[in-house]
């Protein structure tokens, strides 16, 4: 007899289970206070591996969208479209469907180092932690575990942006101040992304017809500009608190628009050349600094290209 | 935990004074694949020229004592694996003592509760799952026909364990045992719950950290008859989404009647899974972390074309039976031949459950119905005839026939292609030369106005009994509608076989494609290069 | 990681040369039988007369025409050696529940146990079927092969035969 009780108790212990009633969701959560004492604030920036043919892409687009509202500007998203499968445009003969090629160079550079399309995508990456061991690709309902244990951290950096654009053409300077005493190797990479681009896109939400007209692709990676892997604050790896680095760069949105038709032209990429059409209204410049032994990224900032 | 395992290691040699009689055996495998280029079938080279998987068991028993060490090395992994499978090391570890019925196992361990339907711990190398368990487990039968199990530890995912603690309790009782009848029918019954811990820090959802599955079953046999169920249930597992969350409880119930006597067999299978994947961690996708096994509801064949299309479990919802007769034809007449004929006659369908899963429906309350077959979205149906003659002392054939429907569109996560109707054929002959010498020969051929079209595959084995065997073989897809892609994948294979050791090399082409075990499938990327393969066993 | 690879190589390296290897005797496990009950394989028995341990599963071609070139011979073999084969299938759930239809179709004689989560394969390291083992009188492991190609049964009963002489 005693001996049943201990098993019953024992399957009891097995068979714990939370049953959650309705209703599931909590009150949205309160957003994340971002204000800080100093100006700076750390910020974070996720990166999410897509493409316009992976159905299950937008689900990792839209917890972006709800990380972006719990965590407000403390986030810096960037959308990469990568790899042959889910991102390469379709034949001719199929348009107007994904005849769009969202694909860049350096995206391929990235993808190819830290071999995030190889893990199926959707996947992303927080602020790059984790790298090189496989814990750095990151599945989406893991993204928010990931924010909240980097959340809280103070930055080592700051980054401010001013662009002076022309027409298609300007300069870009990006002003680094030093907060704590630092030791390392550190890179600089300057991006630019393009916001709300319309054009198709397969998602699994849209069931039973996965092919959505007139998507929304928010925050799409566009280019480098000082190439993938960036250049060198400085020289020396010691870095003082309240010490400044300017770098300055002349940016022709020609070229760079060019630049990734050409590259949607070369052959091995099975792409079609249609990569332009570029708003420049709607882009943004995306500044990020990274350590270059573990490549995890110590700040990043974001602002406008053109003042609206 | 390092210094334990440490010290039962050295345990051993204490054992070594007293009487040398512990054993060590184990088992080695090495795959070794060289990649070129080549663009007509799609094959990309690899970087590092030559991947290889390897890996080498070894176990040491004595008396009731064993322990137990797998090292594994992937440098790098052969492309038709995961590529997260990189480096080498010891994933694989544990030690286990047998004392009066109660057997302790420390470390890694593989388990199967019932039929896999609510766990099942397994290793398919061709495939890459490996998903033991890395923990404490218990077994234990306190009187004859009363089995009890449990455990608790992490699950294993490429070299690292899951995020979630899992635990399990298994009870199986033998009737006819307990109560000592002696009656022609007997009953087993069975029961388990596993369940899930996980940490949730979720601000948009109340997210349970602990979920938990529960199983029953039953096996009743009586003369030739032998009838199994069993039903599983998985209560709220949200996946931990800040947008969308489900929170719909999950089923799936099998069932399987079998009849047998001499010369005739009968088997029928049906089963209805909804929202039925449990993992050890609720992050995992894929087949990452996976804790049940649901197989799929089809037969699995053996050769080439007729395994073109094979089927993969819908986990998330579908119903599905199978039918299979084995009949022995007699010999002596003209039907059955001089040696007799076998007769293997199989039918399967899948289709997808009335309404739609529980997953994709925001009713929670939503439930398919039991069963519909008619009118549903069908998945997958196949209808096959094996027929095996030996014609006479020299030559025996083997012929197979099917009929196979496979939507593709919802097996492969694909738009577009529908669902793909095949025929095909197999003639497989084997023809004894002399004493030990013996050549196969084998056509196959599948034809199919969609996808691909039309394949052809000959293959011809010339075996030297008792070490050596050649293949050359041949797979052409004659039928294509781009000219470009009707290809051929030639592959020529030498093995040499001496006891427990095998030596294989092939050189070829691979086509790309879909490879499936049990119902559990790996995509294979095209390939052309030199292939490999060492193993054995002492 | 350095440290497990280095107890792993000590361990290999003195149990190697430390133990001198006993003949091997089947472990001490449990599989099923085709009428569901729990059989421990170490208490096979032949009465002193070989046993032949044949792994195959309903999936595996050579396994099959092994087990029906060897079903042919069957019946001199037992009247001649006195030997027994035991057929185990390793058919997972998938399969596991077609196996007595399709050995009774078969018309095989053998002892068949079920082992459909491979725990017995593990520990006499099997890895792909077919895989043969013979045990003496004394049920121990003395010779084993993988793969079967048309007449290794003709190299399997030399080995009977000559346990028995």
């Amino acid at each position: 007899m005693k001996n049943l009780l201990n098993l019953l108790l024992i399957v009891a212990f097995f068979g714990a289970c939370d049953i959650v009633e309705e209703p599931f969701a909590t009150n949205g959560g309160t957003p994340v206070d971002t204000s800080s004492p100093t100006t700076f604030i750390k910020k974070i920036l996720v990166e999410d591996y897509s493409g316009h043919t992976c159905s299950n892409c937008p689900n990792a687009a839209r917890e972006l969208d709800a990380l972006i509202d719990i965590y407000g500007e403390k986030i810096v998203p960037i959308t990469i479209h990568v790899g042959k499968t889910y991102a390469r445009p379709f034949h001719i003969s199929q348009a107007p469907k994904y005849q769009y090629d969202f694909r860049t160079e350096t995206g391929k550079s990235w993808d190819n180092l830290f071999q995030i399309t190889n893990l199926g995508l959707p996947k992303g990456m927080i602020n790059r932690i984790g790298v090189p061991n496989s814990t750095h690709g990151a599945e989406v309902t893991n993204w928010n575990s990931i924010v909240q244990s980097v959340a809280s951290d103070e930055p080592d950096f700051g980054i401010t942006i001013s662009s002076y654009i022309n027409g298609n053409a300007g300069s870009v300077d990006v002003n680094i101040k030093v907060l704590n005493d630092i030791q390392g190797d550190f890179n600089l990479v300057l991006c630019l992304t393009e916001d709300s681009i319309i054009n198709w896109q397969k998602d699994v939400e849209a069931f039973p017809n996965v092919d959505v007209e007139f998507y929304i692709h928010k925050h799409v990676f566009r280019t480098s500009i000082n190439s993938a892997w960036g250049e060198a604050l400085q020289a020396s790896s010691i870095y003082n608190p309240d010490e400044e680095i300017d770098k300055s760069y002349i940016i022709n949105l020609d070229n760079l628009e060019q630049y990734n038709i050409d590259y949607s032209l070369n052959t091995l990429e099975l792409g079609n050349g249609n990569a332009g059409g570029w708003n420049k209204n709607n882009m943004y410049v995306v500044a990020f600094i990274y350590d270059n032994t573990t490549f995890e990224i110590e700040q990043v900032e974001e602002a406008h290209l053109i003042t609206p | 935990m390092r210094k334990i395992i440490a010290f039962l290691f050295v345990l051993p040699f204490f054992g070594l004074a007293q009487n040398n009689s512990g054993e060590i055996h184990g088992d080695f495998d090495l795959s070794l694949q060289t990649y070129n280029e080549d663009e007509s079938i799609g094959a990309l080279a690899a970087d590092e020229v030559i991947l290889n998987n390897a890996y080498f068991n070894l176990l040491y028993t004595k008396g009731k004592f064993t322990v137990g060490v797998r090292y594994e090395s992937y440098l790098n992994a052969l492309k038709d694996f995961d590529p997260r499978y990189n480096g080498n090391g010891i994933p694989y570890r544990f030690a286990q003592y047998n004392n009066d019925g109660l057997e302790i196992t420390a470390g890694s361990f593989y388990e199967q509760f019932g039929s896999g339907l609510i766990l099942r711990s397994y290793e398919e190398k061709t495939l890459g799952i490996d998903n033991a368990m890395d923990g404490i487990r218990l077994r234990y039968s306190p009187i004859s026909g009363v089995y009890l199990k449990t455990f608790i530890g992490r699950e294993r995912k490429f070299f690292e364990y899951s995020k979630g603690i899992v635990r399990g309790a298994d009870g199986e009782v033998n009737i006819n045992d307990i109560l000592k009848l002696t009656t022609k029918t007997k009953a087993i019954l069975g029961g388990s719950v596993v369940s899930r811990f996980q940490n949730a820090t979720n601000p948009n959802f109340n997210i349970p950290e602990n979920v938990s599955a529960f199983a029953g079953r039953m096996n009743i046999i009586s003369g030739g008859l032998n009838w199994y169920s069993e039903y599983a249930c998985k209560i709220n597992d949200p996946i931990g989404s800040l947008t969308e969350n489900n929170y719909a409880n999950g089923s799936a119930i099998t069932s399987n009647l079998t009849y047998s006597q001499k010369g005739i067999g009968i088997s029928l299978e049906a089963h209805r899974v909804d929202n039925m994947v449990f993992r050890a961690d609720r992050d995992a996708v894929g087949k990452d972390l996976l804790l049940n096994y649901i197989p799929s509801i089809s037969k699995q064949h053996a050769y080439t074309l007729v395994s073109l299309y094979p089927y993969a479990t819908q986990p998330n919802g579908e119903a599905g039976f199978q039918i299979d007769l084995f009949y022995k034809l007699e010999k002596g007449n003209w039907i059955g031949g001089k040696y007799g004929t076998k007769l293997d006659v199989n039918f399967s369908r899948i289709n997808a459950l009335n309404g739609g899963p529980s997953y994709l429906s925001d009713d929670i309350n939503h439930e398919p119905m039991l069963v519909s077959l008619k009118g549903e979205a069908l998945y997958y149906q196949d209808f096959n005839v094996e027929i095996t003659r030996k014609i006479n002392r020299k030559v025996k054939i083997v012929v197979v026939l099917a009929k196979q429907s496979y939507n593709k569109d919802v097996v492969q996560q694909q738009t577009g292609y529908g669902i793909i109707e095949s025929d095909i054929a197999v003639l497989d002959l084997t023809y004894k030369i002399k004493k030990g010498h013996s050549i196969r020969v084998e056509l196959q051929e599948l034809k199919t106005e969609q996808d691909d079209g039309d394949w052809s595959m000959g293959l011809a084995e010339y075996t030297i009994s008792p070490h050596w065997f050649f293949a050359i073989q041949d797979l052409y897809n004659w039928g294509n509608k781009n000219p470009d892609k009707q290809l051929h994948y030639f592959n020529a294979d030498v093995g040499y076989i001496k006891g427990a050791n095998r030596f294989t090399i092939g050189y070829g082409k691979k086509r790309e494609g879909i490879f499936c075990v049990g119902g559990v499938c790996k995509t294979v990327p095209s390939s052309n290069g030199l292939t490999l393969s060492i193993s054995s066993s002492f | 990681m350095r440290k497990q690879i280095l107890t792993f190589l000590v361990v290999l390296l003195t149990t190697t040369f430390s133990f001198s290897q006993n003949a091997r005797e089947l472990p001490n496990i449990e599989v099923k039988t085709l009428k569901g009950d729990a059989f421990n394989i170490s208490e096979l028995n032949n009465d002193g007369s070989p046993i032949v341990i044949s792994f195959w599963a309903t999936w595996c071609k050579p396994c099959k025409k092994e087990l029906n070139n060897i079903s042919e011979v069957y019946e001199d073999w037992q009247e001649g050696t006195g030997v027994k084969l035991v057929a185990i299938s390793i058919d997972d759930t998938r399969s596991m529940s077609k196996v007595a239809p399709y050995i009774n179709s078969s018309d095989w004689e053998y002892e068949v146990y079920l082992d459909p989560n491979k725990d017995l394969c593990r520990l006499l390291g099997v890895s792909t079927v077919p895989h043969t083992f013979l045990l003496n009188g004394k049920k121990e492991i003395v010779w084993q092969h993988r793969g079967y190609v048309e007449g290794d049964e003709d190299e399997l009963y030399n080995k009977i035969v000559e346990l028995v002489k």
